[in-house]
């Protein structure tokens, strides 16, 4: 039995399942918290009726319906380029899962340079981006995509810098290799305690969390898709399945980069106490936890405050987040080799 | 030589590919727009993300009102016109009926005055929190929308007791109000007042209402991104304002003192003691934070109109078919978004020989092309927002 | 020193070579079409009128079209209406003029007031009053083909053409109760 799954086309096939139904569900789940999550906050109920008094069956009800919508395309649209545009985006929100460790073996594949692999990856849903905009044919979506091309180029320089700062510290990018080091931080005066990265890297932290916002295009950072300008900006034109794929990959880019986040500052799979075996078992669990206050988060930011304009969030990415991030670095650097 | 001619001649290349202008774009915001406010349409000339020329156009909601008044009687008017500015429904019929009672020369009683003047500051409450919820939704802040709409549920409450319309009161009579709950041909001897709970139910809300001013202001006025989005973005200088007649809230942001429930006497407002609040830039900041201001003083205002409200008729003695006699006259009053004024003609007919209605939002937004020239376009929606009209006022 | 509304309009009057009248709490200062320019501004410099609230005109004809013809027959004209304000004391004056009705044109008041603008367009498309120096005299309310200015007493109502006005009628009476047999009532008809 242990020789069958140890197969590697077996392992293939069930990583191959697992990713292609975790996107789906993970969407769903988040988009129905997000539901429900905000109508809290505006005192209001959510979705009530589908699936009974509580509404968990709304996103797949939403998702039913936009399934069988017509397939419009509009006449002046780039055919091949409109189609394509929306399986960028959510390819790349797939292909970041797949270093992520959710136990010490549970992982697709433990790759030596994940988190060069992971930053690498989630560069190209800007591209989706622009190829939606353009060929839309439409001005609305032009600027849409335009101004997203420009958020997300700016804010992909902090995203990066603010990682460095932990593989400094952990000294490896594999990211099973961060959460072994977090694990481990203070194993050679025999604690098992071990430290989460957030709390020395904060700064690290912070700066990784607003760039990932805008990297998502939520608000405040949604000036791309700003819905009280320009109607939905560069998604005005899709409808129907393509449309549920911008969706999709709007919530399965949040699930991912919150689990980069959490790998790399929270310890990931990882907490004091238990054993190796017991994190195999338990990892996703504790690593689905940690991602749920990550996105807890970002709905209430969601939903809290307005939009910045496009030149101030420019300012914030180039003016603020990278010198900051910089700084880090340099102070990281400093002091891990002046400990050692 | 032969290599510098190369080089001159690849710098004038250059600079010849980077002098060449790219064409501006005509953008068309609305008429269908999530935010403009109802079907106003701009049609912008952009250069990337800057405007050069917007020309608004609008009368997609002309309705004729001017026209229809000439033939119609003084109560089948009053049943109109609180359809011009239908976010402040009550308000739009007070300098009507001043106006025709100005020219019978009739008395209004007393009690009749603070139920008016009661129901016409409900309708400014109104009228800023339906701002105080579309204005930051603009901005991309979803949440305060539903606070102040929960709250302004219980002022439209309020008002439907007493009128029996949330939006279109229609009850004002000439010479006073309706009696309240109704009062057909069959019933018209039982005159009935106001709802027996309508006073403590008033009281009631008014502090609910300021304990929203307070919630609304935490969550807005202290955040950064507000902050950022409208200090210092469509600044309209005092004599400019003047000089396009805006009136309202958006002249007394640009720091000019002129409040017309102050200096006129169409209402009884010179019995109760508030605040004018003023602005001192005059740009988006300023116009928000002076209505949140105004929502506070007309609660006081209500409050104590509330508790000094004395008994009496409801009404003055009029004539069954009311002719209102020859003469002319114009009416101001301070409605919710600016001055809203009637210029009534009569001949001594059922009807106007002319009424010119002068609504507050058509002088506020023809003030948009100079104000909208050179600016981003997120700040086209922040400048226009921060306005705050309504189409049914600009087009009549 | 704030004047009442009798001494600023006498004043401006007299400073305008213009003809005041008080009427019912509004005071109108009639001036002739050639100084109409030179009075504003002068309303507007010297007497602190600076607030532009409205610009519009009456058409003062005999033959109606619309609405009942007027009791005593008068001199036929537009009278044209501009109010300006202060914004201190809230005193507004009423500058009208006389405007022959076979071609009526007068000087665009774009220049002393910027709020002019719309309010000079409006009344160009409702009563086909020239103003010469306007400068985008194009229509503002009604859609592009439309042919004839609709305010002009002389500008049918197509649906009292097609149908004629039943008048105020009687208000019905509820269900089981006798129909009411009084004048209209000063409540709002079913009309």
């Amino acid at each position: 039995m242990a020789d069958f799954f140890s197969s590697f086309w077996v392992q293939l096939v069930l990583k191959l399942v697992v990713a292609a139904t975790i996107i789906p569900v993970v969407g769903m789940v988040i988009g129905f918290a997000e539901m429900k999550l905000s109508a809290k906050m505006q005192s209001r109920v959510g979705p009530y009726f589908a699936g009974g008094r509580w509404g968990w069956a709304q996103l797949i009800a939403d998702g039913v319906k936009f399934f069988q919508k017509e397939d419009l395309i509009p006449a002046e649209a780039d055919r091949p380029v409109y189609k394509w545009a929306p399986a960028l985006v959510l390819v790349s929100a797939v292909a970041i899962l797949v270093p992520i460790p959710l136990g010490p073996s549970v992982v697709a594949r433990n790759l030596d340079l994940g988190v060069f692999y992971v930053l690498a990856v989630s560069s190209l849903s800007t591209i989706g981006v622009l190829m939606a905009g353009w060929s839309s044919a439409n001005k609305y979506s032009l600027m849409g995509g335009l101004r997203a091309a420009g958020q997300l180029i700016a804010y992909e320089l902090p995203l990066i810098l603010a990682v460095v700062g932990v593989v400094i510290m952990a000294g490896t990018m594999s990211l099973t290799g961060i959460v072994e080091a977090q694990a481990g931080w203070f194993s050679e005066r025999g604690w098992s305690l071990g430290m989460p990265f957030i709390l020395v890297q904060f700064v690290g932290f912070g700066v990784f969390i607003i760039a990932s916002l805008a990297e998502l295009s939520r608000i405040p950072f949604d000036m791309p898709i700003a819905e009280s300008e320009l109607v939905m900006g560069y998604v005005t034109e899709y409808s129907g399945f393509r449309f549920l794929f911008f969706f999709l990959a709007e919530f399965a880019n949040m699930f991912s980069l919150s689990a980069i986040a959490a790998t790399l500052f929270l310890g990931g799979y990882w907490v004091p106490g238990l054993s190796e075996s017991q994190l195999n078992i338990f990892g996703p669990a504790i690593l689905f936890a940690k991602v749920g206050v990550l996105v807890f988060t970002m709905i209430w930011f969601r939903w809290t405050f307005p939009r910045f304009r496009e030149d101030q969030l420019q300012s914030i990415a180039w003016k603020w987040l990278v010198p900051i991030s910089l700084v880090n670095i340099m102070v990281t650097a400093v002091l891990k080799v002046a400990a050692a | 030589m032969v290599l510098e001619k190369d080089l001159v001649r690849h710098l004038v290349e250059a600079s010849v590919s980077v002098e060449l202008a790219t064409p501006d774009m005509t953008l068309n915001i609305g008429p269908q727009h999530p935010s403009t406010h109802g079907v106003l349409r701009l049609v912008a000339k952009v250069d990337g993300e800057r405007t050069t020329d917007v020309q608004p156009v609008i009368g997609y909601m002309h309705r004729g009102y001017e026209k229809i008044s000439e033939v119609r009687t003084y109560p089948q008017i009053t049943a109109l016109i609180n359809r011009i500015d239908w976010v402040s429904g009550y308000a739009n019929e007070i300098p009507f009926i001043v106006a025709a009672e100005r020219l019978m020369e009739l008395e209004v009683p007393e009690r009749a005055q603070y139920i008016r003047l009661i129901l016409t500051e409900m309708a400014r409450i109104s009228s800023h929190l339906v701002f105080m919820a579309s204005y930051p939704l603009e901005l991309g802040a979803a949440t305060p929308l539903f606070f102040a709409l929960r709250d302004r549920e219980r002022v439209l409450d309020l008002l439907e007791s007493v009128t029996g319309g949330r939006f279109h009161p229609n009850f004002n009579r000439i010479g006073g109000v309706k009696p309240a709950l109704g009062s057909g041909s069959a019933t018209r001897k039982m005159i009935q007042d106001l709802p027996k709970t309508f006073l403590p139910e008033t009281r009631d809300a008014m502090d609910r209402v300021l304990a929203t001013c307070d919630e609304i202001e935490d969550l807005v006025a202290g955040n950064e991104i507000i902050l950022a989005r409208t200090r210092g973005i469509g600044v309209i200088p005092a004599d400019v304002a003047a000089a396009y007649g805006l009136s309202g809230p958006n002249l007394r942001a640009s720091g000019v003192q002129f409040d017309l429930r102050k200096v006129s006497d169409y209402l009884p407002y010179d019995k109760f003691s508030f605040d004018i609040p003023i602005g001192t830039a005059g740009d988006c900041w300023d116009r928000w934070y002076v209505r949140l201001a105004e929502i506070r003083q007309s609660a006081r205002i209500i409050q104590q109109a509330v508790d000094g409200i004395p008994a009496g008729p409801l009404q003055a003695k009029v004539p069954k078919v009311i002719k209102v006699p020859k003469g002319e006259t114009y009416v101001r009053a301070e409605n919710p978004k600016g001055e809203m004024g009637y210029y009534l003609v009569s001949d001594g007919g059922q009807g106007p020989y002319r009424l010119k209605i002068r609504s507050a939002s058509f002088s506020n937004i023809s003030i948009l092309p100079w104000i909208l020239e050179g600016t981003l376009i997120p700040d086209i929606i922040a400048i226009m927002g921060s306005l705050d009209f309504v189409l049914g006022d600009v087009d009549r | 020193m704030t004047l009442s509304l009798d001494e600023l309009a006498a004043s401006v009057a007299t400073a305008t070579g213009g003809v005041v009248t008080m009427t019912f709490g509004t005071a109108k200062v009639k001036v002739s079409p050639e100084s109409w320019v030179a009075a504003l501004t002068a309303a507007r410099d010297d007497f602190g009128l600076v607030f532009f609230s409205w610009l519009s005109a009456v058409d003062w004809t005999n033959e109606v079209q619309v609405g009942d013809p007027l009791v005593e027959p008068v001199e036929e004209r537009y009278e044209l209406i501009a109010a300006v304000s202060d914004i201190s004391a809230g005193n507004i004056v009423l500058f009208t003029t006389d405007l022959p009705k076979a071609s009526p044109r007068i000087a665009s008041l774009v220049g002393v007031y910027a709020g002019a603008n719309w309010h000079e367009r409006e009344t160009h498309e409702m009563f086909g009053i020239d103003f010469s120096g306007h400068p985008n005299l194009i229509k503002l309310y009604l859609p592009d083909g439309f042919e004839g200015y609709p305010l002009q007493k002389s500008y049918p109502l197509l649906t009292r053409e097609v149908k004629p006005w039943p008048g105020t009628v009687d208000v019905e009476g509820m269900p089981g109760q006798a129909e009411s047999s009084d004048e209209p009532s000063e409540e709002n008809p079913e009309a």
